[in-house]
């Protein structure tokens, strides 16, 4: 429990640093963004995008993807967890690995699924955007650490061989 | 852990998830009252000089200053209904308890309820500390070095009040209920299995 408190507060701390946002949270936002866009323009025209904007059209509803929208919070607790947890490196960094694409697949769909709430309904938009998502974001992480660990299990059944 | 307790309790989730929302939607600001009550006592005896109360104003809390604007210029104010008032949204940091709520009912376990009000009791005290700590960022936004450098008072620095309010807003509300009820249910069949691999990894 404490060296997931450490790493939590220790990463999430540096993930607040100007520098890091600047160097490394604005950017990746960005190409979130651009996912997003890329995901949306193929099958709807009236949709245009522009740096972390996506909008329908001119003059139209539009969202801005912001630093706490890009599912960085969710992928540290996740490292958190992961680095808590005794097992071998290995393993850890491909559950990092993959809960980090687990996490951002999901964040994904939640961009794209507010960005056309918003246009249907803002007080619907506010509600899933700031209580339902975070959540169902949160269960995605504790979904991924689950699969890890019963991974964990089946290697640890499966004898000393499988555990390098 | 056997797989169908896994799918079970991730069915039962997302069948509870939207009506657990609902249901704290609908009593919000009936579960926040004695939060925004206790508040209050902390930061008006906390900056006596800077905070005459917080209010409720339905499932918002209202931080009302002894300060007010005047030609854009801060004045101290004796009025206390008088100064600057800053609303805030409560249930940015008590979204935590339908998120639990549905963790909690989703499990195959005995003993909902006792259990469900116990892990209540260990949230509200983090949805207090969300909650000053959004006051406190307000406060610090707003005056500065007024609020900051206040003679004889033991001010969190502008960084810590900073970490500590992003770390209640954007980590707290989900990770804790999901902490909290995994210690809860760490003795049902669907977390045994979990804690047995912890065993063997570990050994």
């Amino acid at each position: 429990m404490l060296v997931f408190l450490a790493v939590l507060v220790g990463l999430f701390t540096l993930e607040m640093q100007t520098s890091v946002q600047q160097a490394l949270i604005e950017p990746f936002t960005g190409v979130l963004a651009s996912i997003s866009a890329s995901l949306i323009l193929p099958f709807d025209d009236s949709v245009i995008a522009y740096g972390k904007i996506l909008q329908f059209g001119p003059g139209g509803f539009a969202v801005s993807i912001e630093a706490g929208c890009n599912g960085v919070e969710a992928t540290i607790v996740l490292i958190a967890a992961v680095l808590a947890f005794p097992a071998p490196w290995r393993a850890r960094l491909i559950a990092i690995a993959l809960g980090f694409l687990a996490v951002q697949a999901m964040n994904i769909l939640r961009i794209i699924s507010l960005f056309y709430l918003g246009n249907w309904n803002l007080d619907v938009f506010t509600w899933v955007h700031l209580y339902l998502w975070p959540a169902l974001i949160m269960l995605d992480v504790l979904i991924v650490f689950i699969v890890y660990l019963r991974y964990l299990g089946r290697r640890a059944e499966a004898g000393p061989d499988a555990k390098s | 852990m056997p797989k169908a307790e896994l799918r079970q309790f991730l069915l039962f989730v997302f069948a509870l998830l939207v009506p657990c929302f609902a249901l704290w939607s609908f009593l919000g600001a009936t579960l926040i009252t004695p939060v925004i009550g206790l508040a209050h006592l902390i930061l008006s005896n906390w900056f006596p000089d800077i905070v005459t109360a917080v209010y409720q104003q339905g499932a918002d809390a209202l931080l009302m200053t002894r300060f007010d604007q005047v030609n854009g210029q801060l004045v101290a104010i004796d009025s206390a209904d008088a100064g600057l008032g800053f609303s805030i949204n409560t249930r940015i940091v008590s979204y935590s308890i339908p998120f639990y709520a549905s963790l909690h009912f989703a499990t195959a376990r005995t003993g909902y309820l006792a259990s469900f009000c116990w892990g209540l009791l260990l949230l509200y005290p983090f949805i207090l500390l969300g909650l000053v700590s959004i006051c406190l960022k307000d406060l610090m936004v707003n005056f500065g070095p007024r609020f900051l450098e206040q003679p004889g008072v033991a001010v969190p620095g502008a960084d810590t009040i900073g970490i500590a309010y992003q770390l209640s807003v954007l980590i707290v509300p989900t990770l804790l209920p999901v902490m909290v009820w995994a210690w809860q249910n760490r003795d049902t069949a669907l977390l045994r299995g979990l804690q047995a691999t912890g065993a063997a990894r570990g050994s």
